[in-house]
C-alpha cells in the first residue's frame, strides 16, 4: 500500500514537472508521454471507449501513436477491446502471439512495426470508459517496475477523467472528444444509416460497416464518408 | 499482565502461546476481510458485523460494535456483535453520555471499569451494569485529521481493558476505518464512472439517430439533427433520451418528420 502511494507520487510527480495543470487534455498528453520517455514504449494512446466502439483518443505520444488503438476499433478485434471488455490488463510481450486470437489486427499492427503491446483498461468495477495502450517496436515484456508503473499511471489517467469531467474554466471530457474525435463521428452516423437500410440492430450495422472496410481495404472512416454522402448503400 | 480477563474468561497475556496465535490468526482473518474491499464487490455493514464479532473474540470482550459519525457529525450505530449491546449504544447517543461519544469527541481512547464508570458516566453506567456490563472501553476511528465513529467494547466482568488489549483494539478501528474509507472512495469513482459512461453512451447514440433520421426520412444528417432537437424540445424531453428512443425504434422515425406549419 505504502509503496504504490510512493509510486503514485512519484508518477505525479513526473507528469506535473512541467507545472501543476487540470486541463484533461494536458494531462493525458503527459501521461502518454511518461509511457514512452519512463516505460520505454515506442508509442502510447489514451483512448475513451463505448461498448466496443472507440468515442475518440484523448492523446498519443510517440511512433504511429494512436494508429495501432485506432486500427482495432476500425477491425473490431484486438488487445484493446478486449482489455476494454474484460476490464483487466492485456499483456502482449509479442504480437505474435495474439494472432490466432485476433489474425487481421495482428497482421495489420505489425506492418508499421509494432511488436509487443500493453492495454490497461480505465474502470472502476464494472464500469470501465477507456484504456491506455502501450506499445514497442521491439518484443519483450514490460519490467516488473515498469508494470507497476503503468498501472498506476493508467489508475491517475482514470481518477483525471472521472474528477476532471467538467473542470471549470476549461474544456471537460465532451468538449476534448469535439476537438479530438470528429472523424468518428461519421462512422456512428453512418451505422444509423445501415441500420435502417437493413432493419438492423446499430452493432449488426457496425459489423457490416467493418466487414465492407475490411473486404475493400478501405479505411471505415472513407467507406462511412460515403455511406453518409450517399455514395454507398448496404441493401442495394 | 498475565491476569486472567473477561467472562469469557480464558483469555490471557503474555504467557499462553495457544491465545497468542488464536489471536493473530483471528487479527489475519479480519485483515483478509479487509483486503476484500479492495475488490469492489462488498458490504460494509455486513463488513463492520463481522469486524465487531472478531474484535469480541480477539480482545476478549463479551460484546461490540461500530458507531459511526453521519454528515452533520451524529453518532449513529452501524454494527454491533449482540442485541443487547445494540440497545445500550441507543441509549447512549439519546443520553448523550459513555465512553463512545467521549472516544469520538476527544479522539483518544477511554476505557474505565467498576466504580470508574459510574463517576463518568452516571447515567450511561448504570444502565450498562443494569445489562451486564461492568467495563467499558472506546477507541476512535481516525481517518487522517477526522474523526468518523468508534469502536466500542464492553466486559462483563470488571476487568480492566489491559494497555496491550486497547492496542489490538486502535488496530480493529484503523482496519474499519480504511474499509471505510476505501468503500467510500470506490462507490464515489463509480458513481463518476457511470456518470461518464452515459454521457459518453449518448454522443454516440445521437450521432446512430441522426444517421437512423436522415436516412429514413431521407434528409441531410444536420437535418436530422434539427428533427431530434425540435422533438426532445416539443415534448420536453433531454435530446439523449429522444436519441437513445429513436435508435430501439421506440419513437416511430415518421413522429419527428417535418410537418409544415408546425415549426
Amino acid at each position: 500500500m505504502a509503496r504504490e502511494d510512493e509510486r503514485r507520487e512519484r508518477i505525479v510527480t513526473a507528469v506535473t514537472a512541467g507545472g501543476v495543470t487540470t486541463r484533461v487534455d494536458e494531462l493525458m498528453q503527459r501521461l502518454c508521454l511518461f509511457a514512452v520517455t519512463e516505460l520505454a514504449a515506442s508509442g502510447s494512446t489514451l483512448a475513451l471507449i463505448v461498448g466496443d466502439e472507440l468515442l475518440g483518443t484523448l492523446a498519443g505520444a510517440g511512433q504511429h501513436s494512436s494508429m495501432i488503438t485506432d486500427l482495432q476499433f476500425e477491425l473490431g478485434e484486438g488487445p484493446c477491446l478486449e482489455a476494454f471488455a474484460s476490464g483487466s490488463p492485456v499483456l502482449l510481450p509479442d504480437l505474435a502471439d495474439g494472432a490466432a486470437r485476433w489474425p487481421v489486427f495482428t497482421a495489420a499492427a505489425t506492418r508499421p512495426g509494432a511488436r509487443a503491446e500493453f492495454c490497461f483498461p480505465l474502470g472502476v468495477g464494472a464500469t470501465c470508459i477507456g484504456v491506455f495502450d502501450l506499445y514497442r517496436d521491439a518484443p519483450g515484456m514490460l519490467s516488473e517496475d515498469q508494470l507497476a508503473d503503468a498501472l498506476v499511471a493508467a489508475g491517475i489517467a482514470r481518477d483525471a477523467l472521472l474528477y476532471l469531467q467538467d473542470p471549470p474554466g476549461h474544456p471537460g471530457v465532451a468538449a476534448l472528444l469535439d476537438m479530438a474525435g470528429m472523424d468518428r463521428i461519421v462512422v456512428h452516423q453512418a451505422t444509423g444509416m445501415i441500420a435502417v437500410q437493413l432493419d438492423a440492430t446499430p452493432a449488426d450495422a457496425l459489423a457490416r460497416l467493418r466487414a465492407a472496410a475490411f473486404q475493400s481495404g478501405r479505411s471505415i472512416y472513407d467507406i462511412a464518408q460515403d455511406v453518409v454522402e450517399r455514395r454507398v448503400r448496404f441493401d442495394g | 499482565m498475565g491476569e486472567v480477563s473477561g467472562s469469557r474468561g480464558g483469555t490471557r497475556e503474555g504467557g499462553n502461546g495457544d491465545d497468542t496465535r488464536r489471536r493473530e490468526r483471528l487479527l489475519a482473518r479480519a485483515f483478509v476481510r479487509l483486503a476484500d474491499t479492495l475488490a469492489g464487490e462488498f458490504d460494509i455493514v455486513e463488513f463492520l458485523q463481522s469486524l465487531s464479532a472478531d474484535s469480541v473474540e480477539i480482545i476478549g470482550a463479551e460484546a461490540a460494535s461500530v458507531m459511526l459519525a453521519n454528515a452533520r457529525g451524529e453518532l449513529r450505530l452501524v454494527a454491533s456483535s449482540e442485541e443487547r449491546m445494540r440497545l445500550l449504544e441507543l441509549f447512549e447517543i439519546q443520553s448523550a453520555q459513555g465512553p463512545c461519544l467521549d472516544a469520538f469527541d476527544t479522539g483518544q481512547a477511554v476505557q474505565a471499569s467498576g466504580a470508574e464508570c459510574r463517576a463518568r458516566w452516571p447515567v450511561f453506567a448504570l444502565r450498562a451494569s443494569e445489562s451486564g456490563f461492568h467495563a467499558l472501553c472506546a477507541v476512535p476511528m481516525r481517518a487522517h485529521a477526522d474523526t468518523i465513529g468508534a469502536l466500542n467494547l464492553f466486559r462483563g466482568s470488571d476487568q480492566p481493558f489491559s494497555d496491550a488489549e486497547l492496542e489490538i483494539a486502535r488496530a480493529m478501528a484503523q482496519v474499519a476505518t480504511i474499509a471505510l474509507t476505501q468503500e467510500r472512495a470506490i462507490r464515489e469513482r463509480s458513481m463518476l464512472a457511470e456518470q461518464l459512461q452515459a454521457a459518453l453512451r449518448s454522443r454516440i447514440v445521437i450521432e446512430q439517430a441522426k444517421g437512423m433520421l436522415a436516412e429514413h426520412l431521407s434528409t441531410t444528417v444536420d437535418e436530422a439533427f434539427q428533427l431530434l432537437n425540435k422533438y426532445a424540445r416539443d415534448h420536453n424531453r433531454r435530446l439523449g433520451e429522444v436519441a437513445r428512443d429513436v435508435v430501439n425504434r421506440k419513437i416511430p422515425h415518421d413522429a419527428l418528420a417535418w410537418q409544415p406549419g408546425t415549426s
